[in-house]
């Protein structure tokens, strides 16, 4: 029972799997592929600023906040699916797992600490290029004279592109923990995120009616934040991160299990 | 239900098998395997490819769960907290993080391995000292060669001072020279008085290392018992390498 359970006993897991978390930030941040990202997103999130002229008629900042928004999403995603899938097989197909599992690290503490490292890069990833985008937004605010796109508005989306991107990691980890290959679990990952943008088709037919049960991704969309101009209230932003806490706390749980019986 | 506390590794009928597709029957990597070693005894596993050495490994450290009988570890399920705490491992083959140094690795293992957080430096400085990588362990590991990255294995495999130390295939692909080091570090671990289990398919050294030696063939256990017993009359006193690994070392180290 949890209660049973002495006070150091919680802060000896917290301890691992920090360090964990760590490990894997350090080895994601030493990855080609997260600084590929990182130059292909800041490339677009430049591109947003000298793409404003075709703004099919949308204000021409909302529509440079909306353009470089959806490109760190979508790269975020696919970082979120790659870069967990390629963490997660890198130490188990090289024999480095099986020595660090044979030690006092619990499975659920290895695979906990593996997501929590993959979300501080995502985190790094979103807030690094989030911030060139509010400097471009900011820079052409000062040249219109005018706030266009209020601060909180940017950060607050921001944040849902995170809370989406790392629901993504949490979906290609439960994938993982199962699967045999990192190219297997990098796709199903991304085919579990399209699906989480199918719930708007779970009431229209019967069959679709199990897209209840996925976590829906279109709740993180930053276009109706954008579009009205109006931050989040405080209770819908708990809202929010309530539901992305149940979700990514079942994922990774069922991630845990399945990977716990997973023979090394 | 636990095995008996006097021995370090309790192999209790031990059998694993592995699902072959839907049609065909199960294989069986290793059948119903007994075997006892005190603590502090040296115990190589010696067999052709596929005789189950690895997988037998793999239970003693709990990666794998047996189909068939039980594995102790001291007394405790191998796998479970108390055997693991005992246990350290070194896999076949296995590749480090390049970009990380020797000491970031160990301090990371060693983290893992519920060393308190202020005994850390000083048990990671230990292991770097005893396996011969101190002027390296500042070093990013893909400068390492193979036979430093086999000897940050075992200081990974030790740095908790775990009782119990599983080795497969320590010596694979090693020089004479690397070879000849992570031998003399593996006496030194019986020295100590821990117990270690190794496969080996070098029976020279086998014979050399181990109070006890297992031959498996085809997941079964083919003999066992001390290198007198099983060799009897026979017996030739074991050196620790070859007249040609000797003359091999002096020309390499003279050049």
């Amino acid at each position: 029972m949890a209660a049973d359970v002495p006070p150091a006993v919680w802060a000896d897991s917290g301890r691992r799997l920090l360090l964990v978390a760590q490990q894997t930030l350090l080895e994601a941040l030493r990855l080609r592929l997260a600084a590929l990202f990182v130059v292909l997103g800041l490339a677009l999130v430049l591109l947003a600023h000298w793409l404003r002229e075709f703004n099919f008629g949308a204000a021409e900042l909302k529509f440079v906040a909306d353009f470089g928004l959806g490109a760190i999403g979508l790269l975020g995603t696919l970082l979120a699916a790659l870069a967990t899938a390629q963490l997660f097989f890198s130490d188990l197909e090289c024999g480095f797992a099986a020595c660090v599992l044979t030690k006092a690290v619990r499975r659920w503490e290895f695979l906990g600490g593996r997501l929590v490292g993959v979300m501080a890069l995502l985190a790094l990833f979103v807030a690094g290029l989030g911030l060139v985008l509010g400097v471009l937004i900011a820079m052409r605010e000062t040249q219109l004279g005018g706030t266009f796109v209020p601060l909180p508005v940017l950060l607050q989306a921001c944040a849902l592109v995170w809370l989406k991107v790392t629901l993504v990691a949490a979906m290609t980890l439960l994938v993982c923990s199962y699967a045999g290959s990192a190219l297997f679990a990098t796709w199903a990952g991304l085919l579990l995120a399209a699906i989480g943008h199918l719930r708007a088709f779970a009431g229209r037919t019967d069959w679709l009616g199990w897209l209840r049960f996925w976590p829906d991704l279109g709740l993180f969309d930053v276009d109706p934040l954008l579009g009205s101009g109006r931050e989040l209230s405080g209770g819908e932003l708990l809202a929010l991160g309530g539901y992305w806490l149940v979700f990514t706390i079942l994922l990774t749980a069922l991630a845990a299990y399945v990977f716990k019986h997973r023979e090394i | 239900m636990s095995g008996s506390h006097e021995w370090a590794v309790e192999l209790d009928a031990f059998g694993k098998s592995y699902a072959s597709g839907w049609t065909q029957p199960r294989s069986w990597a290793v059948a119903d395997l007994s075997l006892r070693l005190a603590p502090g005894q040296v115990l190589g596993l010696c067999g052709p490819n596929g005789s189950g050495k690895s997988t037998t490994l793999k239970a003693l450290a709990g990666l794998v769960a047996p189909t068939h009988g039980r594995v102790y570890i001291f007394g405790s399920t191998a796998g479970s907290g108390p055997a693991r705490a005992h246990v350290g491992y070194l896999p076949e083959s296995v590749r480090f993080p390049v970009r990380q140094t020797g000491r970031e690795l160990l301090r990371y293992c060693a983290g893992l391995a519920a060393v308190p957080a202020r005994q850390i430096g000083e048990r990671v400085d230990a292991a770097l000292k005893w396996a011969g990588l101190v002027p390296a362990a500042d070093c990013r590991l893909e400068t390492y060669s193979k036979g430093m990255r086999q000897r940050l294995g075992l200081a990974q495999a030790i740095v908790h001072e775990p009782s119990v130390i599983l080795l497969d295939e320590p010596a694979s692909g090693l020089d004479p020279e690397g070879r000849l080091a992570l031998v003399a570090l593996i006496r030194d671990l019986a020295r100590q008085g821990r117990t270690v289990v190794l496969s080996s398919h070098l029976l020279v050294q086998a014979e050399y290392l181990c109070d006890r030696i297992a031959l498996l063939g085809n997941g079964r256990l083919l003999a066992e018992g001390t290198p007198a017993e099983l060799l009897g009359a026979d017996r030739v006193a074991p050196a620790e390498s070859s007249p040609l690994e000797k003359l091999y070392l002096e020309k390499v180290r003279g050049c």
